[in-house]
């Protein structure tokens, strides 16, 4: 006779009840080890999608997405000079938040080369890349975007001509690709009264001294534009056989940049910008662990101590240890395993609402089982250990 | 022949100054089918004495003595307590302490089980008893819901499952009213007669005890009058 089985079936109710109860905690617990996989994953996944062989920013910078950096567009063409390089090409980067058709989005513009260049986007899930040096974009699924939508950015009204769903901004934001020039032009875009004020100092500053004539200046003043072909970095591919190191060491050295590999630029962003956010999202996956292993103990020894008596008759009555001891066990692991299956069932029918990608993975999933089990087996030998004390006189009403 | 043979027991709990001698120099056999009754104050030693009897409480001296083994000689002798409860001492208690979460059925298959029987022998076994004590009609029912004398006659089914030497009750009908607590007592004695087990019951409700073989008076852990046939 199973007593384990037998007292559930007795006590569905509150079976069921606590079932629920832990098993949410467990959805919890599922959910924050997917949030922080899905944070990682976010933040690193435009490097990952992007992946050429270096990545060429600002001296002395940790570029372009651990921190800021500025480098001039046609760098390139220095580079790609170099022995081994195969093809360098620019990349921009940055976050913009725009109402469009009513709605305010906020997404990441990459400008790329789209002739060729490296950094553009992968596995489009519908339409095409861009074909056209202006006024085409591929957009990231989640932006709600379709093929042949007329986006307007700034000046200009911008084609979706393809969709993607892999890679967003570490911030995890969607991205949407541009042309580079069409992604400079956004950036740079000033309104025509900040140009105007601009020209006026301008003016000012050379006829002030005496320098130039007032026509003079009008003349030059719209020639001295500020320059907008500045880029964020240039990514390079490398011939094959060709030494990535030495050949960051040559850009380093004759171009005076910092160069990256991709795996240094996966570190650059580990170390920095999410280390702090992962160590917290780290340290509160932990205490949550440990809350429901508390919790779940709790619940275990609470429903030992309600049989406490029947234990006392069924050791009275000469009932062995192992008797005891499965009734304990075989009740914590049959509510634990409930509660997490249910736990699961719940976090995998939900994930896809939360705003931000929650990345499950079949390891996370097993390692949290097990330790769940294992803490149920500890709290399980709290209440067999409180049994296997519990005089069997208490039966009789105790001497 | 002695069912159980007790010689010169006694119980002393703590020590020096803060002794209590709970059982002194106790003297006392039972035979089978024998109906033995314990009365007594509270605190003579009742309850004591049935617990070292029951082979819970490890007496401190004197010699226990069951089936013609020896169990205790101024210490537990290598027997195997749990099991010999298991498979030759029935309990009834004040209260009937059956398991909540098994059914009428369940709770005297649990005892049958623990020595391995079984299937349909088991099954046999539990439905003579549930008709021998005219509660077949609830083998299906939790304990919850049944009255006080059927929980208490589910009770006694359990203990004689495994056809008991000695059966034990501590005071089975003190949480009964007269008529249902002289039912528990007539049922006890039909046992005894019929199936030649060794009755012992600890009680302190003289009306109960009409009929019993022996019939003990504790008083500060001593048994004395242990002669009288009610």
């Amino acid at each position: 006779m199973d007593l384990a089985i037998r007292d559930i079936a007795q006590h569905k109710g509150k079976f069921v009840a606590t079932v629920i109860g832990v098993g949410l905690l467990f959805a919890v617990v599922l959910s924050m080890n997917g949030i922080y996989r899905g944070f990682i994953f976010e933040g690193l996944s435009t490097i990952q999608v992007t992946s050429p062989d270096l990545w060429v920013v600002e001296r002395y910078r940790g570029g372009p997405f651990n921190e800021q950096s500025t480098v001039p567009e046609f760098f390139h063409y220095s580079i790609e000079a170099l022995d081994g390089v195969e093809k360098a090409s620019p990349f921009i980067f940055y976050g913009v938040e725009r109402m469009i058709h009513g709605n305010r989005k906020r997404f990441t513009i990459i400008g790329y080369d789209v002739f060729g260049g490296l950094g553009g986007p992968q596995n489009l899930t519908a339409g095409r890349q861009i074909q056209q040096a202006h006024y085409e974009m591929v957009a990231h699924a989640k932006l709600g975007f379709r093929i042949g939508d007329k986006i307007p950015l700034g000046l200009h009204s911008y084609t979706v001509v393809g969709l993607f769903k892999n890679g967003t901004a570490p911030d995890g934001e969607p991205l949407v690709y541009l042309s580079l020039p069409d992604a400079q032009e956004i950036l740079y875009l000033r309104d025509n009264e900040e140009v105007r004020n601009q020209r006026e100092r301008l003016q000012q500053t050379l006829t002030g001294p005496g320098l130039l004539t007032p026509t003079q200046a009008k003349k030059y003043v719209s020639l001295l534009d500020p320059n907008i072909h500045t880029v964020n970095a240039q990514l390079v591919n490398l011939t094959p056989g060709a030494d990535p190191a030495a050949v960051a060491r040559q850009i380093e050295n004759s171009l005076y940049f910092s160069v990256y590999s991709n795996d240094q630029q996966i570190n650059l962003m580990m170390q920095g910008r999410l280390a702090m956010p992962r160590k917290q999202l780290l340290l509160f996956r932990i205490i949550l662990l440990i809350v429901s292993v508390v919790i779940i103990s709790l619940v275990i020894y609470t429903f030992t101590m309600e049989k406490i008596r029947s234990i006392a008759v069924m050791k009275l009555i000469g009932a062995p240890n192992r008797v005891i001891v499965r009734l304990v066990l075989e009740q914590a692991l049959l509510l634990t395993t409930c509660s997490y299956v249910f736990g699961l069932g719940v976090i995998y029918n939900t994930y896809q609402y939360f705003p931000r990608l929650v990345q499950l993975t079949s390891f996370d999933d097993t390692v949290t089982f097990l330790i769940a089990l294992a803490g149920a087996i500890i709290a399980s030998s709290l209440g067999i250990w409180q049994a296997l004390k519990t005089q069997p006189a208490l039966a009789l009403g105790g001497h | 022949m002695a069912i159980l043979d007790i010689e010169d027991l006694s119980k002393t709990f703590g020590t020096g100054e803060l002794a209590v001698h709970a059982l002194q120099d106790i003297r006392l056999s039972v035979s089978a089918g024998d109906l033995t009754a314990l009365l007594g104050p509270s605190g003579s030693g009742k309850t004591t004495l049935l617990l070292c009897i029951s082979l819970i409480l490890e007496p401190t001296s004197g010699a226990i003595v069951f089936d013609g083994n020896p169990i205790y000689r101024n210490g537990w002798t290598d027997t195997d307590l749990r099991r010999l409860r298991r498979e030759k001492i029935g309990f009834v208690f004040q209260t009937p302490n059956l398991i909540p979460f098994l059914t009428v059925r369940e709770n005297i298959l649990f005892p049958l089980e623990l020595v391995g029987i079984t299937g349909h022998k088991a099954e046999a076994r539990v439905m003579e008893l549930l008709d021998y004590m005219e509660i077949a009609h609830r083998s299906n029912y939790v304990p919850a819901i049944l009255s006080g004398g059927e929980q208490q006659r589910v009770s006694v089914a359990r203990a004689l499952a495994n056809r008991p030497k000695l059966i034990l009750a501590d005071e089975p009908t003190a949480a009964l009213d007269t008529v249902r607590g002289k039912k528990v007592m007539e049922l006890l004695k039909k046992i005894a007669r019929e199936h030649q087990t060794a009755v012992i019951t600890v009680t302190h409700d003289v009306r109960m005890i009409e009929g019993f073989d022996h019939v003990y008076h504790l008083k500060d852990g001593q048994l004395n009058n242990a002669s009288g046939v009610i």
